[in-house]
């Protein structure tokens, strides 16, 4: 029996695929008062990008931050998240979103892994206990299951944070200055932990800092606020040459005296 | 809107924790009671013997702070087990989740149900240890009664938290103030007619007043005037839906002016 001839494989072509949006924004304006904290930002973050909303003190990081999660409500624009629109399927939209923010205490009277649990039962995950337990012990803080929230270092409550914010495998995980309060060294940990779980699990980051060194060993992209507007969108490099400067706190300095010049000003 | 149990559970388990661990929370549960029973008990005995009704008189009062029980701890238990949350600055945790309004409300609820039974058999025991009352000798009519107050008492709960979050944790007093103006408006101890004229409308319109006043009835041996229980059922509805009504607008305020900064 003769052998057949290998069938000739045409090769593949890979075209790029491009990427789901996790989140969209656009045109998100805010109102207090006299003030406009935030005024017709566009934003989008794609699947397992790394992306840092930076900007000074009231640029409306926060508040942008906060319409995100359906906490605020804005005056106009549209939010989508995972094909979700807020503020209508926003339970749904929270089941694929996590949160921390490093100037969040731990409830008072829940011992850490009572606090994950609870979280964890909140965010859908019929049996939380032996996630938070593995979580704990990969970001190293296994001892500190059974403390009591309120007994912890501010480090400390952060990881918590972000453990609680990770538990059930968001594919957008939102960030409020998570490192603020974290040593080099540990915040060196929480920087490895959110690149493995980006890349690992496709996770989307969204990010909110002061730190511009760690942002841009973080994050593949910048997007700057200032005065409620976006004003630069890019690698960080691409940001820095755009405005003519060095590195990212060239750009945050630069548009820090910009807004303070105009609060003078006016 | 997706109503998930799980959720619920777990909020009622956390308000289970923070009664475990906070011994100040007992105050509303077990000192309160017990301070009432002993005053309302004693101050029934005293007046009786006067007029040969010790037992009587003090049945009348005993029954009325007992009732009144049910609607202090349905009320303070939903209040505060909210007021936790801001206290302990978890509020944010939790709006960012996704557990809704109505879920976080059922969880607080619940555990309110086991604040209140708790409460209630305190200064149940106390009038019957110290006094010889019993409040089961109520019968039947217990159920519609308690089941009216529970009602009104999570309905007040919606406005105090709807309060606080509209004005902030200064708004906090009136989880105990509101359901103090109703111990004197409702005609607990006393006819609605020993009332001033000008406060005798306003009582009359609340849902408390008409219970207290079927409470009594019952008490003095007569049966269950339907009647009373029937207009306290129906204005606690309408105070129900003017409750859910207001929260459901404060919230909406709450969202968007942006009050969450106040409780980060």
């Amino acid at each position: 029996m003769s052998e057949s001839p290998e069938p000739v494989r045409e090769p593949v072509l890979q075209t790029p695929v491009p990427l789901a949006p996790v989140l969209q924004a656009r045109g998100l304006v805010k109102e207090y008062k006299r003030v406009r904290a935030v005024d017709g930002i566009d934003l989008r973050v794609d699947a397992g990008e790394r992306v840092a909303l930076l900007g000074p003190n009231g640029a409306g990081k926060t508040t942008t931050l906060l319409m995100l999660l359906g906490v605020i409500t804005p005056d106009a624009g549209e939010i989508e998240i995972v094909g979700k629109h807020l503020p209508h399927d926003r339970s749904e939209a929270m089941e694929q979103v996590g949160f921390a923010a490093g100037y969040l205490p731990l409830p008072e009277r829940l011992k850490v892994d009572e606090f994950l649990v609870l979280f964890g039962r909140l965010y859908g995950i019929p049996d939380p206990a032996p996630a938070a337990a593995l979580a704990l012990e990969r970001f190293g803080i296994a001892d500190l299951a059974r403390a009591m929230g309120n007994e912890l270092s501010s480090g400390q409550r952060t990881l918590v944070g972000i453990i609680k914010a990770t538990l059930h495998r968001p594919r957008l995980l939102v960030l409020d200055e998570p490192t603020a309060s974290l040593d080099p060294d540990v915040a060196r940990r929480v920087r490895n932990g959110l690149e493995r779980l980006c890349a690992e699990e496709g996770t989307a980051l969204l990010v909110t800092s002061h730190n511009m060194v760690e942002v841009e060993r973080l994050c593949d992209r910048v997007v700057f606020v200032s005065g409620g507007r976006v004003v630069a969108d890019g690698t960080a490099s691409e940001v820095a040459t755009r405005f003519g400067r060095d590195d990212l706190e060239g750009v945050f300095l630069h548009l820090a005296d910009a807004e303070n010049a105009e609060e003078q000003a006016s | 809107m997706r109503f998930n149990t799980d959720r619920v559970l777990a909020i009622a388990r956390r308000q289970a924790y923070v009664l475990q661990r906070a011994p100040q929370r007992w105050f509303d549960v077990v000192v309160w009671p017990v301070v009432d029973a002993v005053l309302f008990g004693a101050i029934g005995v005293y007046f009786g013997r006067q007029h040969g009704a010790a037992a009587t008189t003090a049945a009348f009062l005993l029954a009325g702070i007992i009732l009144f029980h049910v609607v202090f701890q349905a009320e303070v238990s939903v209040a505060t087990g909210f007021l936790e949350e801001t206290w302990s600055r978890n509020l944010l945790n939790l709006m960012v989740t996704p557990l809704s309004e109505l879920e976080y409300g059922a969880g607080v609820a619940l555990f309110g149900l086991v604040k209140l039974a708790i409460g209630v058999s305190v200064v149940s025991l106390v009038a019957l240890a110290l006094f010889a009352f019993e409040i089961t000798s109520l019968g039947f009519a217990l159920i519609p009664l308690v089941a009216v107050l529970l009602f009104v008492g999570w309905a007040v709960a919606l406005v105090v938290i709807g309060l606080i979050l509209r004005l902030g944790q200064g708004a906090e007093i009136m989880t105990w103030g509101f359901i103090a103006l109703l111990l004197p408006l409702s005609g607990i101890f006393y006819p609605v007619n020993a009332l001033p004229g000008a406060l005798q409308p306003v009582a009359k319109v609340m849902p408390t007043t008409h219970v207290f006043a079927a409470a009594q009835e019952v008490v003095r041996g007569h049966p269950l005037p339907w009647g009373e229980v029937g207009i306290a059922a129906g204005s606690a509805l309408v105070v129900a839906i003017l409750a859910v009504f207001y929260l459901t607008r404060m919230l909406a305020t709450f969202r968007k002016r942006g009050y969450i900064s106040r409780h980060v």
